[in-house]
């Protein structure tokens, strides 16, 4: 029998995680000297530069949003919900791999996730801080956001608990506290790390002050798994909660080709297969530049390419769906909303978001193209597009609304597109903060998927 | 029963699938004479009965689908139980026939008077018509048994040659056969179910029954597993680490399956468009709010409390109850979803509900038993099954 064991890992090749055979030490080695580099690499600071200046664009273009009103976005009557909503789904649902890789994946044993685990949450905790700014000032009166919040008052007034954007405010809201406790968990091992590898003193303080204390004995450890495996468990049902919340933001609606009772898990597939596709983007960059291609392997790439191609077509299964359903509903304004979607003024969005999300990732079908880093790196982009315009399409569906005589064509004005843009230079701003400070790869995770980390690592096989 | 703990072969079988094959013809001659007198009731039991253990059958098909695409190595050891499951979809064809018979009495949209006076349904008779719905029906056969019988005859054939590139042919079949999965099984769905209220839709239906199909399929098979432990077989082979595992994935499907229900649910009634609430009206008017009410309680809150902790997922009584009890309410869901089309007022219990499903799962198991006995009782060729039989969870 011992010898039907040993040769499992000719077929079954996932037993090798990390080619290479790297020890504890050549991890610790190769992650940590990116935070604790002395020179900050020249990428690093032409890209910050570019994303702090798109966040200052941000910040201004705010300012000038709260002194002017929300008038000054291309938002009319009928399409009174305009990009803020667009990038406000997009960033939540960017959001999701994070949450996904770290939960999910971890309570169904798929170690390679360890690899990329780490920065795919920071992005989970970046992405929903810039989709929290949309709605925040897509209210208008920014100043009294606090109102969604339930409180008691002397004018015993409540916010409506019958509204999906006030569960939207709570769902979002436990989501980044959970996203950020589990973060902020599985870091403090690795923080003890730094500290304990720190030279200068202000390091060594500030890391030691993050890691709590850490000091990897046997009862902290014990301790520690148990908490992550609890924290895996709570944020599992959030990555099917939030974007189903957020869904209901248009399916409770009666609106054509918002209602539609498939809504919550067809936006949970949409937000987990753009999520992989953001952390695609990232991971094929930052590998590159921080020498990391040992770590985060070829193997892993492949696998998210195909959780992607898993994803993308529930997200085609979901469109199919809608479709079929409006024709079969036999309702002339549900067949219609389609058809307009199709063939409409927006029909070049729509094509735009079929062609990305749905047939873009059938390329990885193939494993020639699944394992093309240019392939993956172009195709995670189109996805991430493809994924922008899902939403923009949804939203559109408002210009053509029960009332010809209201129907228009929504036009973005350049403090809809300067705000997008500005997001995502502030989400970058973090990010490379994040990169260039913080163990961008869980370090104590990859060892503990190591096959040194095995009890019984060196031992022979027993007869 | 007695099994060869080296061939996994088994040498002296239990007598459990012939029980099932008289139990069988004796429900479905009772079942005839329920025809015979009142054929209303006799066609809506069938089809429940019939959708039930065709969903079994379509679970076990997901089921090796599912660990042939992903090559999963825990569930190595009881892949050869859903494999035997899917092969029972021949026999769930030839059960099909009957509903086809009673198309007039099942489905208003069949009658050519009905349909001339009712403007919806003209618009739908493009696709809910009897000849294109018998031919979908036959579509949607074809492709689950062509699927199902090549997957079994690859995995048996690799019991013979012990040739590993045989799981690569594995997954190449099963990623095709994933998607034609999805889309058959939904619009199965849509046909068989949902065209029942023919005005009513939900574009989430599909994945409902879907839930529903495969958290009955785990049940099904963490029976026999827990039956074959009651005999004292494959003890050392299908451990409590694999009934954990069965355990969690029920209890996440659990889950999964209320998620639906309530996503459908919960978008009608807040939208409250009548055209959606009525089909929820049907069922919380009368005695159907008892049912309904069951169905959440039994199908969501009661099993979600039992499995949520990690000694229940493990203990063999507990996974012996709530198998059973989950199989019972899937069939009241299927029960809730077609009989309200008959009663819409009342719930009337009929023995036709018992006899039909007792009959066709009779014959269900004992085809299912003498597919599965009759071959080593896990992959032996499967180079992971070392691996599969020494899992444990940490």
């Amino acid at each position: 029998m011992s010898s039907q064991a040993e040769n499992t890992g000719a077929v079954y090749t996932d037993e090798i995680l990390f080619p290479g055979n790297p020890t504890f030490e050549s991890i610790t080695e190769s992650v940590s000297r990116i935070p604790e580099a002395r020179k900050t690499p020249r990428a690093w600071w032409v890209l910050f530069s570019i994303s702090l200046a798109l966040a200052g664009m941000l910040v201004a273009m705010i300012g000038y949003l709260f002194w002017e009103g929300i008038g000054i976005w291309g938002v009319q009557i009928p399409v009174g919900w305009g990009w803020a909503i667009v990038n406000f789904v997009w960033w939540v649902g960017i959001g999701h791999a994070g949450t996904i890789i770290s939960a999910i994946l971890f309570l169904l044993r798929q170690r390679w996730r360890t690899s990329i685990n780490r920065f795919a949450e920071a992005m989970t905790i970046f992405a929903v801080i810039c989709a929290l700014i949309f709605p925040s000032i897509h209210v208008g009166r920014a100043w009294v956001l606090y109102w969604t919040m339930p409180f008691p008052n002397q004018m015993d007034l409540w916010p409506n608990f019958r509204s999906p954007l006030l569960w939207d405010a709570f769902a979002v809201g436990t989501y980044f506290a959970c996203s950020f406790m589990f973060w902020y968990v599985g870091l403090i091992p690795d923080l003890a790390t730094l500290r304990d590898r720190a030279i200068n003193r202000i390091k060594k303080i500030l890391y030691g002050i993050f890691s709590l204390g850490w000091r990897g004995g046997n009862r902290q450890w014990r301790h520690y798994e148990l908490a992550y495996l609890v924290l895996a468990g709570i944020s599992t049902p959030l990555v099917l909660s939030v974007h189903s919340i957020v869904s209901t933001d248009f399916a409770t609606s009666i609106v054509p080709g918002w209602h539609t009772t498939i809504f919550p898990p067809y936006f949970v597939a949409g937000a987990i297969f753009s999520g992989f596709a953001m952390v695609m983007t990232l991971s094929v960059i930052a590998r590159k530049i921080y020498n990391l291609e040992h770590i985060i392997t070829p193997k892993v790439l492949e696998r998210m390419n195909l959780i992607m191609l898993v994803t993308g077509s529930m997200v085609g299964y979901s469109y199919a769906m809608e479709f079929f359903i409006a024709w079969y509903s036999g309702n002339e304004i549900e067949q219609f909303t389609f058809i307009n979607r199709a063939f409409g003024p927006y029909a070049w969005a729509y094509w735009i978001m079929i062609s990305c999300n749905v047939l873009v990732p059938q390329l990885f079908w193939f494993k020639r193209f699944r394992t093309s880093i240019p392939v993956m790196f172009v195709a995670s982009i189109l996805i991430n597009i493809g994924m922008w315009f899902e939403r923009f399409v949804i939203v559109m569906s408002l210009a053509r609304d029960y009332l010809p005589s209201s129907w228009d064509y929504y036009s973005p004005t350049v403090y809809d597109v300067g705000i997008y843009i500005g997001s995502i230079g502030l989400f970058f701003t973090l990010f490379l903060l994040f990169l260039r400070f913080m163990p961008m790869v869980a370090m104590s995770e990859v060892k503990g998927v190591l096959p040194q980390a095995d009890p019984h690592y060196g031992e022979k096989a027993h007869a | 029963m007695q099994v060869d703990p080296k061939t996994y072969r088994v040498t002296e079988n239990s007598k459990v699938g012939i029980i099932g094959l008289i139990i069988g013809i004796v429900g479905l001659a009772l079942s005839g004479i329920g025809y015979m007198t009142d054929s209303a009731q006799f066609f809506h039991s069938y089809l429940v009965a019939f959708f039930f253990w065709l969903t079994i059958a379509l679970g076990g098909l997901f089921f090796t689908l599912l660990h042939d695409l992903v090559q999963a190595k825990w569930s190595i050891v009881i892949r050869r139980i859903a494999e035997s499951i899917m092969t029972v979809l021949p026999l769930m064809a030839l059960f099909a026939i009957p509903v086809f018979l009673g198309i007039h009495e099942l489905y208003h949209w069949s009658h050519a008077d009905v349909v001339a006076h009712d403007e919806i349904l003209q618009k739908k008779a493009g696709y809910l018509n009897v000849t294109f719905f018998i031919i979908r029906a036959v579509v949607y056969f074809a492709i689950w048994i062509i699927f199902a019988l090549l997957l079994y005859k690859k995995s048996l054939q690799m019991d013979k040659t012990k040739d590993s590139s045989i799981l690569v042919k594995l997954r190449r079949i099963s990623a095709p056969g994933m998607i034609l999965f999805a889309l058959t099984s939904t619009f199965a769905a849509f046909d068989w179910l949902m065209s029942l209220d023919p005005h009513w839709y939900s574009t989430i239906f599909g994945v409902y029954v879907f839930s529903g199909s495969f958290l009955a399929v785990l049940s099904f098979i963490i029976l026999v597993v827990l039956y074959q432990r009651h005999n004292e077989v494959m003890r050392q082979t299908v451990t409590v680490e694999h009934c954990h595992d069965l355990a969690k994935l029920t209890f996440g499907f659990v889950i999964f399956w209320a998620y639906m229900g309530f996503s459908q649910y919960f978008l009608m009634w807040y939208a409250n468009i009548p055209e959606e609430t009525v089909w929820y009206l049907h069922r919380w008017q009368g005695d159907w709010k008892d049912i309904s009410l069951v169905i959440i309680f039994g199908h969501f809150a009661i099993p979600f409390v039992v499995l949520i902790t990690r000694a229940a997922k493990r203990s063999f009584p507990v996974l012996l109850v709530i198998s059973v009890w989950l199989l019972f309410v899937h069939w009241v869901d299927l029960y809730w979803l077609v009989l309200p089309n008959l009663y819409n007022h009342e719930v009337h219990l009929s023995w036709i509900d018992l006899t039909t499903m007792v009959g066709i799962g009779g014959v269900f198991v004992w085809y299912f038993w003498r597919r599965y006995t009759s071959q080593p009782l896990v992959p032996i060729g499967d180079p992971g099954l070392q691996k599969s039989i020494d899992f444990v969870n940490i």
